[in-house]
């Protein structure tokens, strides 16, 4: 609760010194909030941790989500010292955004009530709209805003109309303990619950915005969009799968597997064919949400580690991902594939990192997306699903095939261009890279940080 | 200290050391790895003890999560290719030392990953650790072949690497569903593997995956289809790696992996040995009709890749015997001819085998170690090849003599390809122009060329010591197969 005071209050100071002269302050004092409120999680003072007659509660998973949530945020922020070129004006509206739609990631990860849980999704969701039209001058920005808004308020809508079902299914809006009034009516919620949260993690068949917008959107905001939404989305749909878990009916398996299996599809096969990194990603993302999806199946208080270890592993990709295609959209102007020819000449440390990122999204042993998959995989089998594993696997190959075109054309020697990115850049960058190879040799040890 | 591990350890920081060092210092940097790791694999042979299954075991708690083990040691099966991979890694890097590359440092770090890799995959000793280097393997040739190769390089590479990635994401299937079958115990080594038992149905999936996981990498029949392009699109060094090393992967992988699935084999055995026997000949046929000259070694590394994975099948101990024999020496012989290629390529600025006659008039003693190498690719008595072949073809003949007869027809087409080849290359008038001015041969080919025609003699007079091994190794695990 603390961390969620600190950053509101200072996303608002921030906003205030948006005003006034001193805008040299907005990133540090971001920065700082950032670092304390991660710091007053990981305490986690038992005192603060439920609030507002049990609608919020940091506790266990919850935490865990709400830790990585600004430990990812803490690893993107270095990037937005970026967003200082584009004018002084804008960055205090950014940031301070920014740091809200963290406030609402952390209100959706530990919600015990369904009020809080729609209030986080529209804080988080709100202040994604206004990023994504952030370059207003860009006709593509503003379709990727608009496209946003309209298909999110839409599936908001829908999520709405869901709790609202639930409410009549159990008469209450809390999610610890539910007693059932109405089975029929509460499995029809459920069906409806999941497809708005299908909706904010991009699974397909609720994926179609997932593309334009990420190819609209000012690629270091898309970092936030991949990371933070996707870790919230999945945060709360594990918040509820785990609260309801002794009611909810045997066919939600096999809904989910439905879901799994079309992401599976539709993700590979859009992105086989994209020519733009910023389309091969989008789509990728959708894949690798039927990958996360996996761990949502027959979650518990034990496993939920492998969740939170795949959400990890794949932000960190991400990140990477995302900021060197950020560096090399800015220096070309297009983030076609071409446009990343020549990269592994004249800036080795970008290709090197983007390659490991890339490899590890593609799932190569030693990376941290190897061990996240094995841990996913391992679990639908277990649970019966072995079909359903190999189908993932055998289209894990397609996966394979656009990673790859991706560092095929990194290191085509031709282009001669000059990419110059600052050396703490390229040091966050490699810190990234580093840890997602980390993970992937030691994968113990981030279950045991969790306990 | 004798751990099987730190012949993992010295290829993998020589190569980070490679990574970082100029461009002077890399190549040696290189060099030094590997003698380093050959020298310690020696070592480790002379205090090796047969008898004693497995030593200089290293395993740990890996993931912790899912009780993954990881698990390195030496057991009888890895003597042979671990050899093989410290002399032909040995003898890849002397060759990459004339070949003027750009780039050196990354170069010779690949080429030294890939060792490490390799070592890794042939010393793991349970299926999860198996895989982690199946797989890793794959990587650095990956860069070595997309930064290095020829002019056709990346359809090639890319064709080869979603098709093998295809193949281990089968095989990380079946692991996965094996860790899952086996529950609450822990897949330590081999044998808790092979001491499952899975229903019939279950043992047919899992053969279907093991053979196109295998049959990718070696390659076998059906799915050789991305070989013979990436063999004449791969510089040297690395050719030499994929063909003398990854081939021997795919085989070593059907070693370890078909114990389980044994009785499945044994139901479908005639349709399994027809694809390899069909794969055998139409290897064999191929190589005939091709002028490239790597592509003709492609097509041959096909045919024996094809017999050994037979033999695999048939799973008697003289099969295993010539099959590991064999091994070793395909390895060998690919090796020197790659080296041959690579020499005449030089020479005459062309792969094709018509562009070049006559050079055994001005080289002889070239010529002579090529002849050597030949004939213990076709398997002639007194060199090693026949030791390994005969060895075969009677394992195959216990179970049906058909098998070994139509097997046996490759040998009478081997010699047809390789005396065509040869005889084109060597003999004949010698062609004015290029060949007349270009250079001597470099003394490092030659040196690998010498070593290679001494090993295949010696080897055919004194094969006593590596049957043993691999027999000692197939009694080691001959308890798991059924009757």
């Amino acid at each position: 609760m603390s961390a969620i005071i600190i950053l509101t209050i200072s996303s608002l100071l921030i906003l205030f010194f948006g005003f006034s002269k001193q805008r040299g302050v907005i990133l540090p004092l971001s920065f700082i909030a950032l670092i304390a409120s991660f710091a007053m999680l990981a305490m986690g003072n038992n005192f603060w941790s439920e609030y507002l007659t049990n609608m919020i509660s940091i506790q266990s998973s919850s935490k865990s989500f709400a830790l990585l949530i600004c430990a990812i945020a803490i690893c993107i922020f270095p990037f937005f010292h970026e967003l200082i070129k584009r004018g002084n004006e804008e960055l205090a509206d950014f940031i301070g955004i920014i740091l809200l739609s963290i406030v609402g990631a952390i209100v959706m990860v530990s919600y015990q009530n369904m009020m809080t849980l729609f209030l986080g999704i529209e804080i988080l969701s709100i202040a994604m709209y206004v990023l994504a039209g952030a370059n207003r001058r860009s006709v593509n920005s503003n379709e990727a805003s608009i496209k946003y808004f309209i298909l999110g308020s839409f599936a908001s809508a829908i999520l709405l109309f869901g709790i609202a079902l639930y409410y009549a299914a159990t008469g209450s809006l809390s999610i610890i303990n539910p007693k059932l009034i109405n089975s029929e009516l509460y499995q029809f919620s459920l069906l409806i619950i999941f497809s708005g949260f299908s909706f904010k993690v991009a699974l397909a068949p609720f994926h179609f915005w997932v593309a334009d917008v990420y190819q609209g959107t000012p690629t270091l905001f898309v970092t936030v969009m991949a990371t933070i939404v996707k870790i919230a989305g999945f945060g709360a749909l594990a918040q509820f799968v785990l609260s309801q878990n002794s009611v909810l009916p045997s066919w939600i398996n096999w809904f989910f597997a439905l879901i799994i299996l079309a992401s599976m599809f539709i993700g590979n096969i859009f992105a086989y064919s994209q020519s733009s990194v910023k389309r091969i990603l989008a789509f990728s993302s959708v894949v690798q949400s039927g990958f996360i999806l996996m761990g949502i199946i027959n979650l518990d208080a034990n496993n939920s580690w492998s969740l939170i270890y795949y959400l990890t592993a794949y932000a960190l990709a991400s990140i990477v991902t995302f900021i060197v295609v950020y560096f090399v959209e800015e220096q070309s102007g297009s983030d076609h594939l071409d446009s990343f020819a020549g990269l592994s000449k004249s800036n080795p440390v970008l290709a090197v990192v983007m390659s490991i990122a890339l490899i590890s999204l593609a799932g190569v042993p030693l990376t941290a997306g190897f061990m996240s998959k094995l841990y996913v995989l391992r679990n639908i089998n277990s649970i019966g699903f072995t079909a359903l594993m190999v189908i993932a696997l055998v289209l894990a190959a397609v996966s394979f095939y656009y990673y790859f075109k991706i560092i095929n054309a990194m290191f085509s020697p031709s282009g001669d261009r000059r990419w110059s990115v600052h050396f703490s850049y390229s040091a966050v960058l490699v810190f990234i890279t580093i840890a997602i190879i980390f993970l992937g040799v030691m994968p113990g040890v981030l279950h045991g940080f969790l306990g | 200290m004798l751990l099987a591990i730190i012949l993992i350890l010295i290829p993998l920081i020589a190569a980070g050391l490679c990574f970082v060092s100029g461009k002077k210092i890399a190549p040696i940097v290189g060099l030094f790895g590997t003698m380093l790791s050959f020298f310690y694999f020696l070592y480790m042979l002379t205090v090796y003890n047969v008898r004693h299954e497995l030593m200089y075991n290293t395993s740990f708690n890996w993931i912790p999560e899912i009780k993954g083990i990881f698990h390195v040691g030496i057991d009888g099966y890895s003597i042979i290719p671990l050899l093989l991979t410290q002399l032909v890694m040995l003898f890849s890097l002397l060759y990459a030392l004339n070949s003027n590359s750009n780039k050196p440092a990354s170069y010779f770090g690949l080429l030294l990953l890939t060792q490490a890799f390799l070592n890794g995959f042939f010393i793991a000793q349970n299926p999860i650790t198996f895989y982690l280097f199946f797989e890793l393997a794959l990587i650095p040739i990956y860069f070595l072949v997309l930064n290095w190769g020829g002019a056709e390089r990346k359809k090639a590479v890319f064709k080869f690497f979603i098709y093998t990635i295809f193949g281990s994401l089968l095989l990380l299937a079946s692991i996965i569903y094996i860790h899952s079958a086996i529950g609450a115990n822990q897949l330590l080594s081999w044998k808790e593997f092979y001491f499952q038992k899975f229903p019939m149905h279950v043992q047919l999936y899992l053969l279907v995956a093991f053979f196109i996981a295998f049959g990718i990498k070696s390659p076998l029949f059906p799915l050789h289809t991305w070989q013979a392009n990436l063999y004449s699109n791969s510089d040297k060094p690395t050719v030499i790696i994929l063909a003398a090393l990854m081939s021997k992967m795919g085989v070593f992988g059907l070693l370890r992996f078909v114990y389980p699935v044994m009785p499945a084999i044994n139901v479908y055995q005639p349709t399994i040995i027809t694809i390899c026997i069909i794969g055998i000949l139409y290897g064999a046929l191929m190589a005939w009709r091709q002028t490239d000259m790597n592509k003709l070694l492609a097509y041959s590394s096909l045919s024996h890749i094809g017999l050994i994975a037979a033999s695999i099948f048939v799973m008697n101990v003289q099969s295993i015997e010539g099959a590991m024999f064999q091994m070793f020496i395909h390895g060998l012989c690919v090796t020197g001819l790659f080296v041959v290629v690579g020499i005449l390529e030089s020479k005459s600025n062309s792969s094709n085998i018509n562009d070049t006659s006559g050079l055994a008039r001005i080289e002889p003693r070239f010529a002579s170690y090529f002849f050597i190498i030949t004939l213990a690719s076709i398997g002639l008595p007194l060199t090693a090849g026949f030791i390994g072949e005969f060895y075969m073809l009677y394992g195959l003949s216990k179970d049906n003599i058909l098998y070994s007869l139509f097997a046996g027809i490759s040998v009478i087409l081997g010699a047809v390809y390789m005396f065509r080849f040869y005889q084109s290359v060597m003999f004949g008038k010698l062609k004015n122009g290029s060949l007349q001015s270009s250079s001597a041969i470099n003394l490092n080919a030659e040196y690998i060329l010498a070593i290679i025609a001494l090993l295949v003699i010696i080897f055919g007079f004194f094969p006593g010591m590596w049957i043993d091994f691999a027999a000692f190794s197939f009694l080691e695990y001959s308890e798991y197969l059924p009757n």
